[in-house]
């Protein structure tokens, strides 16, 4: 075995500077050449990088060492794609392209091949500016984005939000492991602020967060610590008494884990594969005031049926458990209802409430069926009918607070009397690989005094839909 | 408030009775100088209006106009002595009935000045003398709340009260210039209060339950010095003014679940 297919790292071997006139385009390969190198093996001799200018270079040895490994020309191919799509994943190139040549030079062999990336990397600072119109509320949003900035595909985001009502802003800075792109780190900075009219809440947050992402075989895991200073105000003058206690100041320290696997072709309206996600949430013993653990789990799956339609079924749960004697805040309970988990009932309106305002509770569940089918006589199938799908669902839950000191049975007991239900049918429209819409008919069912419906026509968008 | 909220309040108010179970909230003990305290207490016992006492370390944030104390009344929610009083009268209980259209006019110049007067001197006290706020009030301030918050919060609270201090021009103002601001309004107060037994003749009104909270929040707050709760005491008819109010209305009725004032240092 040749000694040079054998070295797996990059830094001996390959030349990886700037070679300003090495930029060979791909001409088409006389055919006899192909031929040859088709059925042949071949040895990866020098794998460049043009175009770089603040990426340090050992960032990308890692992203490019597979290319050493192929042995024939379709293998150089698909290990070259696979790089390119590494490369372009790192978020700091703006254009990648794979070059492929003979190897030239005095030690080139007969078989050796070059190997080079045309980079164009992506602008040391873009910004954004927009304006957005709310409900009764205007504002003006400013974004601007470093991504590379020391060279390692690091990257630094700030927002900033001036509104009519509201200040919010977030700064962010990215860092992942050199050569294991998965594992990252992220610290986090922010001010948001959020109206609840459902509980006439209002809540201004200032906070820290630091994760760490990495995988584990199939699963990716997030570890992050939290510090956020927390105001809770009335948003009325006439909300309940009940809200009007928890306004105030308080600090909540928290360290949560989260793993997640996703098997799902697509976020949005997946066609197969399942999601599980489990969180938990540990506050109150590195510092703060908030004293809690708290866990919630999601489970989705996907399966076609026959005629392109596909049957989803989804559980949510969760449950909050406060340690010491204060109770949960009003921010950290869970709540339910809405276009975005039990359809047919208004915006987190179920559950626990006083004088009209939601307080939400401390344990919950959710259950979900759907049926997704194309259109009914499919029109502007192939374009623009592709987005939209029919839906026919199925939702059912509760939501309720528990005393702790009775045991699981009496809990699991609580959480299935009252449980409320609803079913209907409606139209889906997914937005690219992001958010989807929906509008439904709903019909509510086992709705508990105090809740509120929305029976009817129901129009829901969001990211995360039950 | 707006008119139409005033009038709004009424109409509610005066549609039920006083109920049992009134509350009223302030901060916890010792977390921060309650300056009102004793004046709506007085008031309110004066009225013969039970009410329960209620400590919440987020007192300041709980109520509307963002002043303590405050009280919980059916689900209502008062602030402020003016407001309170007015809510009282919607509810048939008023001091002031009595009095004429002069001594009403006189009854609010004289709330008027303690207002403008003692209290502002008191915040000034409290937060911007640089030894009193570092010694008392900001630790008493931040002493609910943990690391760091405590800190953050305290200064926030300074820097307001210090930005409204300059708004009605106190902040040029020297410490001992605050307390002869002080001395002076007493003096007003001493004169008008005379040798009668409240300020108007003989039965207690609002003023009175007013000038008693301020000048017994004086007298038993500890303060890095004692320069001001002696000037008071100079007065002798305003001290024997809180000594008859305290006697009266805080140590005759031993009812259960009232918070009485005996956990301060009485003035006797």
């Amino acid at each position: 075995m040749d000694t040079k297919t054998l070295d797996p790292l990059p830094m001996h071997g390959p030349d990886l500077g700037l070679h300003p006139d090495d930029a060979e385009l791909v001409e088409a390969e006389p055919e006899t050449k192909q031929e040859v190198l088709e059925n042949k093996d071949v040895i990866v001799q020098r794998v460049h990088i043009d175009g770089l200018g603040r990426t340090k270079e050992d960032l990308l040895g890692y992203e490019i060492a597979d290319v050493f490994m192929a042995k024939n020309l379709i293998d150089v191919m698909k290990k070259s794609h696979e790089a390119r799509e590494k490369l372009l994943r790192l978020g700091i190139f703006r254009k990648v392209e794979v070059v492929i040549d003979t190897a030239e030079g005095e030690d080139a062999l007969p078989n050796g091949l070059d190997v080079t990336f045309e980079v164009t990397e992506l602008r040391r600072l873009t910004g954004s500016y927009n304006t957005m119109v709310g409900n009764n509320e205007g504002s003006m949003v400013l974004g601007v984005k470093l991504p590379n900035i020391f060279g390692r595909a690091e990257k630094l985001t700030f927002q900033f939000s001036y509104g009519t009502k509201e200040t919010s802003y977030g700064l962010s800075f990215f860092k992942p492991q050199l050569g294991h792109f998965d594992r990252n780190i992220c610290v986090n900075l922010y001010k948001v602020t959020g109206q609840f009219p459902w509980s006439s809440l209002r809540e201004t947050d200032r906070g820290i967060a630091t994760e760490f992402n990495f995988p584990i075989w199939k699963t990716n895991h997030t570890l992050k610590w939290e510090g956020v200073w927390r105001e809770l105000g009335c948003l009325a003058r006439t909300a309940s008494f009940a809200v009007r206690e928890e306004s105030g100041h308080s600090l909540k320290s928290s360290l949560s884990h989260a793993m997640v696997i996703d098997t799902r072709n697509s976020a949005i309206l997946p066609r197969r594969g399942a999601l599980f996600r489990i969180n938990q949430e540990l506050a109150g013993y590195t510092g703060g005031d908030a004293s809690f653990l708290k866990e919630d789990f999601e489970i989705q799956l996907n399966r076609r049926l026959f005629w392109d339609s596909v049957l989803s079924a989804s559980l949510w749960g969760g449950m909050i458990l406060p340690v010491g004697d204060k109770p949960a805040s009003i921010a950290d309970r869970f709540y339910l209802g809405g276009p975005t988990s039990i359809r047919g009932f208004s915006m987190y309106s179920i559950g626990p409430q006083s004088e009209g305002d939601y307080l939400g509770g401390e344990a919950y569940w959710a259950g979900g069926l759907h049926l997704y089918t194309p259109l009914p006589f499919r029109p502007g199938r192939g374009g623009f009918g592709d987005l939209f799908r029919t839906h026919f669902f199925l939702n059912a839950g509760n939501l309720c607070n528990l005393n702790y000191g009775e045991g699981p049975r009496a809990h699991l007991q609580k959480l299935a009397e009252y449980i409320r239900w609803s079913y209907g049918a409606g139209i889906v429209l997914r937005l690219g690989n992001i958010a989807r819409l929906e509008l439904n008919y709903c019909i509510p069912m086992g709705v508990q005094i105090g809740d509120r419906i929305c029976d009817g026509v129901q129009f829901g968008a969001g990211i995360r839909f039950l | 408030m707006s008119l139409a909220a005033e009038a709004f309040v009424s109409q509610i108010a005066a549609a039920e009775p006083w109920p049992e179970n009134a509350a009223l909230f302030q901060p916890l003990k010792g977390e921060e100088v309650t300056i009102l305290l004793p004046t709506l207490q007085a008031y309110l016992r004066m009225c013969n209006l039970p009410v329960q006492v209620c400590c919440r370390a987020n007192a300041e944030h709980m109520s509307p106009s963002g002043k303590v104390p405050f009280i919980h009344v059916g689900n209502q929610v008062v602030s402020e002595l003016g407001p309170i009083v007015q809510f009282t009268k919607a509810k048939g209980h008023s001091l002031s009935d009595g009095l004429d259209d002069v001594q009403r006019a006189e009854m609010k110049a004289y709330m008027e000045l303690v207002n403008n007067m003692l209290l502002t001197a008191e915040l000034y006290i409290q937060w911007c003398d640089e030894a009193t706020a570092a010694q008392i009030t900001r630790p008493r301030y931040s002493s609910p709340y943990p690391w760091p918050l405590n800190h953050i919060l305290a200064y926030q609270k300074q820097w307001e009260v210090r930005r409204k201090m300059s708004a009605i021009g106190w902040a040029g103002k020297s410490l001992e210039q605050v307390y002869e601001d002080v001395s002076q309004c007493c003096q007003a107060l001493s004169q008008r209060l005379g040798t009668q037994q409240y300020f108007f003749n003989k039965q207690p009104t609002e003023l009175d339950a007013l000038v008693f909270g301020h000048l017994f929040t004086i007298l038993t707050t500890q303060l890095t010095s004692d320069e001001l709760s002696d000037k008071i005491k100079s007065y002798s008819n305003l001290l024997s003014f809180c000594r008859r109010i305290e006697h009266n209305y805080f140590q005759e009725h031993e009812r259960p679940g009232l918070d009485p004032l005996s956990i301060r240092p009485s003035l006797m």
